[in-house]
């Protein structure tokens, strides 16, 4: 077989798969947006809507009250991961003993099924019997009585603390190869010089893990971005619409209300905003490789 | 004089003990940090011997009982089901994205293709989007071919995201590949495809079972497509953790039971995910 016939036969599995499992989806789903379709009223679209279904979105109290919750969920949960991803990789960058060992069982949460997780922390954080509940309420005695996951403020921050809980062990892995590869020179030449820790990791380290940090940054604000299964086993959205992030919201859309035109442009306006970062990190990615 | 010499001794001795003051407070937040992190697992795992009357509660001290186990298995639970299906759904997605993604692979890493190198970091980009917007048109799709709740269902939409991160991370072994071999292969006579079986498909087992490792946790782990399409036939482990929460109240010995048996095989490959799944995730994120 001639090798330019063979590449595209090498190739054609994976595009066959990818196009029924991604391309045709993504195109299908950007065709619904477009249409009025409610799957409990009717098997098959019901008509076209053009783009109603989005200037409907953009005026749903709805809608902008869980993409303010996605944010609100977002932020302090790209923020904290990255710090705490960064203390711990600091921590443990050395290749002592209990440093490897505490490493090798960091991982085993991450290695859980995100799932598994979400429904254990609110295993724990029940207020009769969790076990996290009780340690929270021991360092916070002042806590109101009511369990933590019915509180609006204390639900979002316990969806936020599982997050960071989930992906900071990742992150501290990706920062500590980043600092094995830091050049030993300048920091040894500013120990020399007298420089202390934090003003050597602030001045002469921050900077030369710029480039891994912001790629650090980028991947966790998609993956905070579509962050679902904790929502769904945590907190389902609630209590109310609490920690109704958007990827929650157009599930139950979709698959409560059956409203797939509506779920399919909500769907498409935050794919919009993630393919924006997925670029952004493609470029990164590329220059960081050239 | 004297004074002199306690001085310089004195200097290096607090030093010292300053140092070993420092390591001591960094190898207790060392310490720390890992209950922090491993506790909640291994309260988890503990629930799941306890007596149902226990498991909600602070105990430490409990009679361990194989009874949670027995209710897992029995009905309404199913467990042995549920395991099935993981298993398969899992065992299935491999074996088709691992060939599929080492053939995309190898021809994205030694080809040129109109759209250079950029198609395969498309490919890894459209995992940046939600999976909702996959779900919603496969919904649809298994809908009207009555494959709503089957095991091929699940294993097709799991392939939407093995496949893509599976080629990317084995593209990455081709890469770092020399050509040289295939080409002395090839001079030898074995055809291009030959010299890829025999020769390059080899060496690149590490590369391979890195992307498997990988797709193995990915896919055993995978909650919702499985919560869309499924309901009641081909449920998997992940979405059965959601029946124990029942009329009555929460089963939390049963979730605990159900949660062992996703973490077991984690745990007997932790060294293989921690030396492949890391690796693998570490690859395709920072290059």
């Amino acid at each position: 077989m001639k090798d330019r016939y063979l590449k595209y036969a090498l190739l054609a599995p994976a595009l066959l798969v990818c196009a029924a499992t991604l391309f045709y989806p993504l195109l299908q789903s950007l065709i619904y947006s477009t249409q009025d379709w409610n799957l409990g009223r009717s098997p098959a679209p019901e008509g076209f809507a053009g783009l109603a279904n989005y200037a409907a979105l953009l005026a749903d109290p709805d809608f902008l009250g869980s993409a303010k919750v996605t944010l609100i969920f977002t932020l302090p949960s790209v923020l904290l991961t990255i710090v705490v991803a960064m203390a711990m990789a600091l921590l443990l960058a050395d290749n002592g003993r209990l440093q490897v060992n505490a490493r090798t069982l960091l991982v085993i949460p991450f290695a859980m099924s995100p799932a598994l997780i979400g429904i254990s922390w609110r295993f724990m954080l029940n207020p009769e019997f969790g076990v996290a509940d009780a340690v929270v309420r021991w360092f916070l005695p002042g806590l109101d009585a009511a369990p933590i996951l019915s509180d609006p403020v204390l639900a979002m921050a316990a969806l936020i603390a599982v997050d960071v809980w989930h992906w900071a062990p990742y992150f501290m892995l990706t920062f500590i190869g980043a600092l094995a590869a830091l050049p030993r020179d300048t920091v040894d030449a500013a120990q020399v010089d007298g420089a202390g820790k934090i003003r050597i990791f602030f001045e002469i380290m921050l900077p030369q893990l710029w480039p891994v940090l912001t790629i650090a940054i980028l991947l966790k604000t998609i993956f905070s971005l579509k962050m679902l299964d904790q929502v769904v086993t945590m907190t389902a959205g609630g209590p109310g619409v609490a920690t109704d992030t958007l990827p929650h919201m157009i599930y139950t859309t979709a698959f409560r209300f059956y409203d797939i035109g509506y779920a399919s442009a909500m769907a498409w306006l935050l794919a919009i905003v993630m393919m924006g970062l997925a670029m952004l990190y493609s470029r990164f990615v590329m220059g960081g490789s050239k | 004089m004297t004074a002199h010499v306690d001085l310089s001794l004195a200097a290096p001795l607090t030093k010292a003990r300053r140092r070993r003051g420092q390591h001591g407070l960094r190898n207790a937040a060392i310490v720390l940090i890992t209950v922090v992190w491993v506790l909640p697992v291994l309260w988890i795992m503990a629930t799941a011997f306890k007596p149902p009357s226990e498991a909600a509660g602070l105990a430490l001290w409990f009679a361990p009982t194989l009874a949670n186990l027995f209710a897992s298995f029995d009905v309404p639970y199913l467990l042995g089901s549920r395991l099935l299906n993981s298993v398969l759904v899992t065992a299935g997605t491999l074996a088709i994205a691992i060939p599929v993604s080492t053939a995309a692979a190898y021809a994205f890493s030694r080809f040129r293709f109109p759209g250079g190198s950029a198609a395969p970091l498309v490919l890894l980009a459209t995992q940046f989007l939600p999976p909702v917007i996959i779900v919603i048109p496969l919904f649809v799709v298994f809908r009207n071919l009555g494959m709503l709740d089957t095991r091929l269902a699940l294993v097709i939409a799991n392939l939407s995201f093995v496949v893509p991160y599976a080629t990317w991370m084995i593209k990455g072994f081709f890469d770092a590949l020399p050509v040289d071999m295939e080409e002395a292969a090839q001079i030898d006579g074995a055809s291009r495809l030959m010299a890829l079986w025999s020769v390059v498909v080899p060496v690149a087992v590490p590369g391979i079972a890195t992307a498997a490792i990988f797709s193995f946790v990915v896919s055993w782990n995978e909650f919702f497509y499985a919560l869309v399409l499924t309901r009641d036939h081909a449920i998997t482990l992940p979405v059965a953790l959601m029946s124990a929460r029942t009329e009555q109240g929460d089963a939390w010995e049963i979730m605990a039971t159900m949660g062992l048996f996703i973490i077991a095989p984690m745990l007997v490959i932790s060294r293989f995910v921690q030396r492949y799944f890391v690796a693998g995730l570490v690859s395709g994120a920072v290059r």
